[in-house]
């Protein structure tokens, strides 16, 4: 890799405070170009509110996010032309059908009629989502709706791609689906950064890991650096401190 | 197990009020001025029933009789047009707890109760104790209170089941256009009665406006507020059978609404069938823009215009604002002053109203103008946290802004052509066609202008309920009060033009179009460009602000 090229997304001492609660209190973080990247997290940790802040929902209260050298919150429009993103628990224009969405994407984001009608229509198939026509995406199941909103931030072919929870909700055929898709975008020379709470998928996927919680980077390396010679859930359970059940608790179950 | 008492759903609604307050000192203040905005009201509703007491007894029924069935109509229609519901108790979060539908019914009816326009409707009306203790002693005082308090559940009764079955039609997409027609139908019925209302007033004398103040007082939209008369004049099982009509249209109206909370419950659940049945015809892009609308550009600004088109008729929560809006806000105005302004002409005789009429048309349709525009001042609250595609892609502010006007102009200039050619109808006059739509186009751009800005300062989010009129928690006062605020500030900087109409007189019908036109859309393109560079410093906090806590 050349070593004069920017990482796909920087962070520096990215802080976001709610009222009283610190929901990210300073997060350093570099996700080389190139990377597939997984944001491990448990509910809570700030995995939401730091990509809000990356991809320009959510405005930090201190530090900077670059997205390949252009700084999200300064120069907004250079970053978020190299960017796509699918954030959770966000509504998508859902009273549009799935070909009326993709079509407004590509058009809000300046590309050409025919290129967008080429791709739409290409990423349709591919994600089996042809079949529903008219259907308004309100109307979509949940897996779905993750599968319209991926082929939306997919559209503009960005450089890096941010994913929150893009696994959630997904049943196992769309989720291979996926899977095989962001490998081949990856392979492709994209960048991926995706959060999420199944290990394995992230330990299947990723090259590159980190474990937030509390709204700091507990662990941060490639794969193997952060598990070591043993499985990434002992790892995570270890760093985020959790507790076991002594099997006292709950005897009326 | 604790039994689930009328006492649980206020408590509740007690609580969720009081959390949604909690560390909120924007959301507190709200509250607070929304509730002096109801002492006000309230304050002046006492006032007038308190001064007919000084009045002989036919002034103080007929007080009594329409003062209390404008007071039912009122919070009949008014929460499908202008307030919308409280729907802190939202119906389908109750879909899966063992409840009968009765106990429901009641339970929310409870909660209704409990908000700051019932506590201000019972307080205008509490003047009416005023004549009635003063001409029958604390007997009538003792009967009118039980005949407030039922009208209050009357009323609160009557506004719950109407925009409840309202939301029910307007969800389906079945009889959605059935329930535009009747909202249509029932408006233009007004038109007929005003007539009948105006010339009754100004042709009949006293004695025939107190005999139909009489009937009046026996249908259930007086019955509550004369209970305390009858007492006083003597008539006690008057005064009882009216308390039975006001239990049996109570009654009534709470049975009706159990049928329409049934759909409500289950509406949340299936959203409704797919779409699936005709093929689409053409590439993604052909597709997005509407045919009915052509010549929109294939650029992201062609998109937004296209997209909003759509969603003005797609979304519930716009659809409903866009017919009862457009009905009774911007068609009835115009039919009652219309129709008003000819009967006076026949009247007064010609010569002096036949020259103040079309001021007053004017001026009507200026309002008329200014509160079709209203629509757009919670325009991103409609869209709620869908706008963070807008934010992903980086859509500049004033291109949003613009698209947005024009996308609502390209569904409501139409109907204000259509307010002007009424207009012009109903007062026999082929001029006003022209020159009506000339105040209105102004109006509308200034109302424009000034709710694009208070869409980007002042949005709220709203509650991802199935009824369209829901509103949320304790704010619809507040929020309609700045409404008021801003119809007024766009009937203010549209005002110049019933200057010009008045120096121009007769050469004003042939000039309005282009001089109201161009005034209009000048007002609406510096209110988007100033409100799109506001926009593009605070996008995210907008998105914040529309995004509905969970």
């Amino acid at each position: 890799m050349n070593d004069s090229q920017p990482p796909a997304l920087a962070l520096r001492g990215l802080t976001k405070r709610f009222d009283a609660k610190v929901a990210v209190a300073g997060i350093d973080l570099v996700v080389p170009a190139g990377s597939f990247f997984g944001l491990l997290g448990p509910n809570g940790a700030g995995k939401t509110t730091t990509l809000s802040m990356v991809v320009g929902l959510l405005r930090p209260d201190a530090g900077t996010a670059w997205v390949l050298g252009h700084d999200v919150w300064s120069d907004p429009a250079e970053a978020k032309r190299r960017l796509g993103a699918l954030p959770d628990g966000v509504r998508l224009f859902d009273r549009l059908s799935g070909p009326e969405l993709l079509a407004y994407t590509g058009l809000l984001r300046g590309m050409d009629p025919a290129t967008i009608d080429q791709r739409a229509t290409e990423l349709l198939d591919v994600l089996a989502l042809r079949d529903a026509g008219r259907t308004l995406v309100i109307d979509y199941s949940a897996g779905m709706k993750k599968k319209i909103g991926l082929a939306c931030a997919l559209l503009h072919a960005p450089r890096l791609l941010v994913l929150d929870e893009p696994f959630e909700a997904v049943d196992p055929v769309s989720a291979a689906l996926i899977r095989d898709i962001l490998s081949r975008y990856v392979a492709g020379g994209g960048t991926v950064i995706f959060s999420s709470h199944v290990m394995e998928v992230v330990e299947r996927l990723c090259s590159h890991v980190a474990i937030l919680d509390q709204g700091t980077i507990k662990a941060v390396g490639t794969l193997d650096e952060v598990r070591g010679s043993r499985s990434l859930e002992e790892v995570f359970v270890e760093v985020v401190g959790g507790r076991t059940a002594t099997g006292e608790e709950l005897s009326w179950l | 197990m604790a039994v689930v008492t009328l006492g649980t759903f206020v408590r509740l609604k007690l609580r969720l009020l009081g959390n949604g307050l909690r560390g909120r000192p924007a959301r507190v203040w709200l509250f607070v001025a929304g509730g002096l905005f109801a002492l006000y009201l309230a304050g002046v509703g006492f006032l007038l029933f308190a001064v007919s007491g000084v009045g002989d007894p036919q002034v103080r029924l007929l007080v009594a009789s329409y003062g209390g069935a404008a007071l039912v109509l009122g919070s009949t229609l008014l929460p499908l047009v202008w307030f919308g519901i409280d729907d802190t108790l939202d119906p389908a979060r109750f879909a899966l707890l063992p409840l009968g539908r009765w106990r429901l019914v009641l339970g929310l009816f409870a909660a209704a109760l409990l908000s700051v326009p019932s506590a201000a409707l019972l307080l205008a009306t509490t003047g009416l104790l005023v004549p009635v203790g003063r001409h029958g002693g604390a007997g009538a005082v003792a009967a009118q209170l039980v005949g407030l308090l039922a009208g209050l559940l009357l009323c609160v009764a009557a506004g719950r089941a109407v925009t409840s079955a309202f939301a029910t039609m307007l969800r389906s997409r079945r009889v959605r256009d059935l329930a535009g027609v009747l909202l249509a139908a029932l408006a233009a019925l007004l038109g007929p009665a005003q007539l009948a209302i105006i010339s009754a007033t100004q042709n009949a004398d006293l004695d025939q406006l107190t005999t139909a103040a009489r009937v009046v007082g026996w249908t259930p939209l007086g019955a509550p507020y004369t209970i305390g008369i009858e007492v006083a004049e003597g008539r006690p099982v008057a005064a009882l059978a009216k308390l039975a009509i006001t239990g049996a249209a109570i009654a009534g109206l709470l049975w009706w609404w159990t049928r329409s909370l049934e759909s409500a419950m289950v509406g949340a659940a299936t959203a409704g069938p797919a779409r699936a049945d005709r093929p689409a015809r053409g590439g993604p892009v052909s597709q997005l823009f509407p045919r009915l609308v052509p010549g929109l550009p294939a650029t992201g600004f062609g998109a937004i215009v296209a997209r909003e088109v759509r969603y003005w008729w797609r979304d519930a929560k716009r659809r409903a604002n866009v017919i009862s809006i457009t009905v009774v806000g911007v068609l009835v105005p115009v039919i009652v002053t219309a129709g008003g302004g000819r009967i006076t002409l026949d009247f007064d005789g010609e010569g002096f109203v036949a020259s103040a009429s079309p001021t007053m048309i004017n001026v009507t349709v200026l309002f008329v103008g200014a509160f079709a525009a209203a629509m757009l001042a919670n325009q991103f609250g409609f869209d709620g946290s869908s706008y963070a595609a807008h934010l992903i892609a980086g859509v500049p502010g004033g291109r949003e802004l613009r698209a947005r006007a024009i996308g609502h102009a390209i569904l409501i200039v139409p109907v204000l052509v259509l307010v002007s050619v009424v207009a012009a109808a109903m007062l026999a006059d082929p001029a006003v066609a022209p020159a009506a739509a000339g105040v209105v186009f102004a109006g509308y751009g200034a109302g424009v202008a000034v709710n694009t800005f208070v869409s980007v300062l002042a949005a709220y989010p709203l509650p991802e309920t199935a009824n369209p009129f829901a509103t949320a928690t304790g704010s619809g006062l507040a929020k309609s009060l700045l409404a008021l605020v801003a119809m007024v500030a766009a009937s203010i900087i549209a005002a110049p033009v019933l200057a010009i109409a008045a120096a121009l007189g007769d050469a004003w019908p042939w000039l309005a179009v282009p001089i109201g036109a161009a005034y209009g859309a000048g007002a609406a393109a510096l209110g988007c460009y100033l409100a799109g560079d506001v926009l593009d410093r605070r996008a995210p906090e907008l998105l914040a602000a529309v995004t509905p806590s969970r």
